[in-house]
């Protein structure tokens, strides 16, 4: 269970001004959820994430994981950012293994996992690429079988899929809902889509615009597996859409 | 890169040097220059490979040489340390950047008088001011390149479990090698100009001081020999460097 207790950020600028990021965020998410979190852009989703990466210190109030306080990056929460932030210099088998190999797993049985993850995530054959000779949708691949090789309990995604074209995107959706119904890891996943939340997500956490605040919390009631094609049929999933744009456009914040 | 685009790259450096070639001739040919001071380029050259057989051209080349190698390797153990210790740690950073901005404009062949009373005419005068010289641009580079290194690729590394005086090692220097290398580039031009230059000062033996000898003496073809015999100095060196290069940055983009 991760808690984020009245997190507050303050980021001073360098023209010396305190600008208030996130203002009071509290929030609960519990083992094996899919939470994304939504809002317009600069509202400090990217933050929120980082804090409880434990990349950056909240100014006031804590995040905590199994009750214990979030002091630093740990290999129980892997992030997976919007830039990719593949290593250059390494190849895609290369970036996969890093994590086992930090982990102390031995040479042989690191790159026997990875090749299987990589296989997994759809790019057998491209082993020995290097990120440069990869397409955008690849490299996304590439980062989340990278920070999957470690196993984190928790994944911590940043608009993995804000860059790619609709058609990968939506593969990439449904590659990553099939992994996660398969291990039921907790995920927290940062979008500007509105049906990319209510698709993905048990609960959508919606925010205001700067300073960021939490705005609404809808559960999304859907039966899974969820089948893309079969949803856009439901009137359910509907409503939840409509009824999400609709808070957008009422406060303005719409993007 | 493919062999055949190597191959058209190099035949279209070719071109300028024939061209000069050419002009060369040109010149002695039509007598704009008379052949006591500009001797005809094809007596220069098979006084050339004359002179590359003989043993005592042969330890000309080897002292500059070992002056070269010595001078430009020390410059860049000191540089990628130091610029990299700046880099990562503002307390060392505090002690070398006033350092830096007062030695790097600094004409270095003016400490080679002091140098020359300090170690003796040997090779320690000549490796030394190498050195100095070389080390600016290594360092600069550096410094630059570690101190620019994408954030989120040293998260990645945290979160896969890298501790944090690993990730000097693991990321940072990894990183930062595109600019390191490119540092070493200009470090190692300037070592060949430095090198000659300070043979030309003051020497008992190595290219520059041959030189000087022929000067001294007018025999304007011995003049030619250890100038061109350098510039070739450089262009091989070069060459192994950008292998060297090509090799370590081979998944980075524009290598
Ligand atoms: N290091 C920093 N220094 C100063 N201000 C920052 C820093 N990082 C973020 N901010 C500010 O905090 C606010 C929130 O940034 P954040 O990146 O979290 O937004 P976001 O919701 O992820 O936006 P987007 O959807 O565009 O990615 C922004 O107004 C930004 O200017
Ligand atoms: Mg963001």
């Amino acid at each position: 269970m991760i808690e984020i207790n009245q997190v507050s950020q303050v980021f001073q600028t360098s023209a010396r001004q305190d600008h208030l990021a996130l203002s009071d965020i509290s929030l609960t998410i519990q083992d094996g959820a899919f939470v994304s979190i939504l809002g317009p852009s600069g509202c400090g989703k990217s933050t929120l994430l980082y804090i409880v990466g434990g990349f950056v210190r909240p100014t006031r109030g804590a995040a905590k994981m199994k009750g214990r306080a979030i002091t630093g990056p740990g290999p129980d929460r892997g992030p997976v950012f919007q830039e990719f932030a593949l290593f250059p210099w390494k190849s895609v088998l290369g970036n996969v293994m890093y994590g086992p190999r930090q982990q102390g797993i031995k040479h042989a049985e690191a790159e026997a996992q990875s090749r299987a993850l990589i296989e997994m995530v759809g790019l057998k054959g491209f082993e020995d690429f290097y990120p440069k000779e990869l397409s955008g949708g690849m490299k996304q691949r590439v980062a989340l079988a990278r920070t999957l090789a470690y196993h984190p309990e928790v994944l911590l995604m940043d608009e993995p899929f804000g860059a790619l074209d609709a058609h990968t995107r939506t593969r990439l959706q449904n590659d990553l809902l099939n992994i996660w119904e398969r291990d039921r890891k907790t995920v927290l996943f940062v979008t500007h889509s509105v049906e990319e939340a209510v698709f993905l997500s048990d609960k959508v956490v919606m925010m205001t615009r700067s300073p960021g605040r939490i705005r609404e919390i809808i559960e999304i009631d859907l039966p899974r597996p969820r089948r893309r094609t079969e949803l856009l049929l439901d009137p359910r999933y509907q409503k939840y859409i409509v009824e999400i744009e609709r808070m957008f456009d009422d406060s303005g914040e719409g993007e | 890169m493919n062999g055949r685009a190597i191959t058209s790259d190099l035949l279209l450096g070719m071109i300028p040097i024939v061209l000069l070639v050419a002009l060369w001739q040109a010149l002695v040919s039509f007598g704009y220059a008379p052949v006591t001071l500009l001797p005809p380029p094809g007596q220069v050259f098979s006084r050339m490979a004359q002179q590359l057989l003989s043993t005592t051209f042969q330890q000309e080349i080897a002292a500059t040489l070992f002056r070269l190698f010595a001078g430009f390797s020390i410059a860049t153990v000191l540089g990628v340390t130091i610029g990299l210790a700046a880099a990562v740690n503002p307390a060392v950073n505090a002690v070398v950047r006033p350092i830096v901005r007062v030695l790097a404009p600094l004409p270095k062949v003016a400490l080679y008088p002091a140098l020359l009373l300090l170690v003796g005419f040997g090779h320690q005068s000549k490796i030394l001011l190498v050195t100095f010289d070389a080390l600016f641009p290594i360092l600069l580079a550096t410094y630059y390149g570690a101190s620019t290194v994408e954030q989120k690729l040293i998260w990645s590394a945290m979160a896969a479990g890298t501790p944090p005086r690993e990730i000097l090692f693991k990321v940072v220097l990894p990183a930062a090698a595109p600019s390191i290398l490119t540092g070493c580039r200009i470090g190692l031009v300037i070592s060949c100009i430095v090198v000659f230059l300070a043979e030309m000062i003051t020497s008992t033996d190595g290219l520059g001081h041959a030189l000087v000898t022929a000067a001294r003496t007018f025999q304007a073809v011995d003049m030619f020999v250890p100038l061109i015999t350098i510039s070739l100095v450089g262009l091989i060196l070069n060459g192994l460097l950008e292998l060297v290069r090509s090799y370590l940055l081979r998944g980075f983009p524009e290598a």
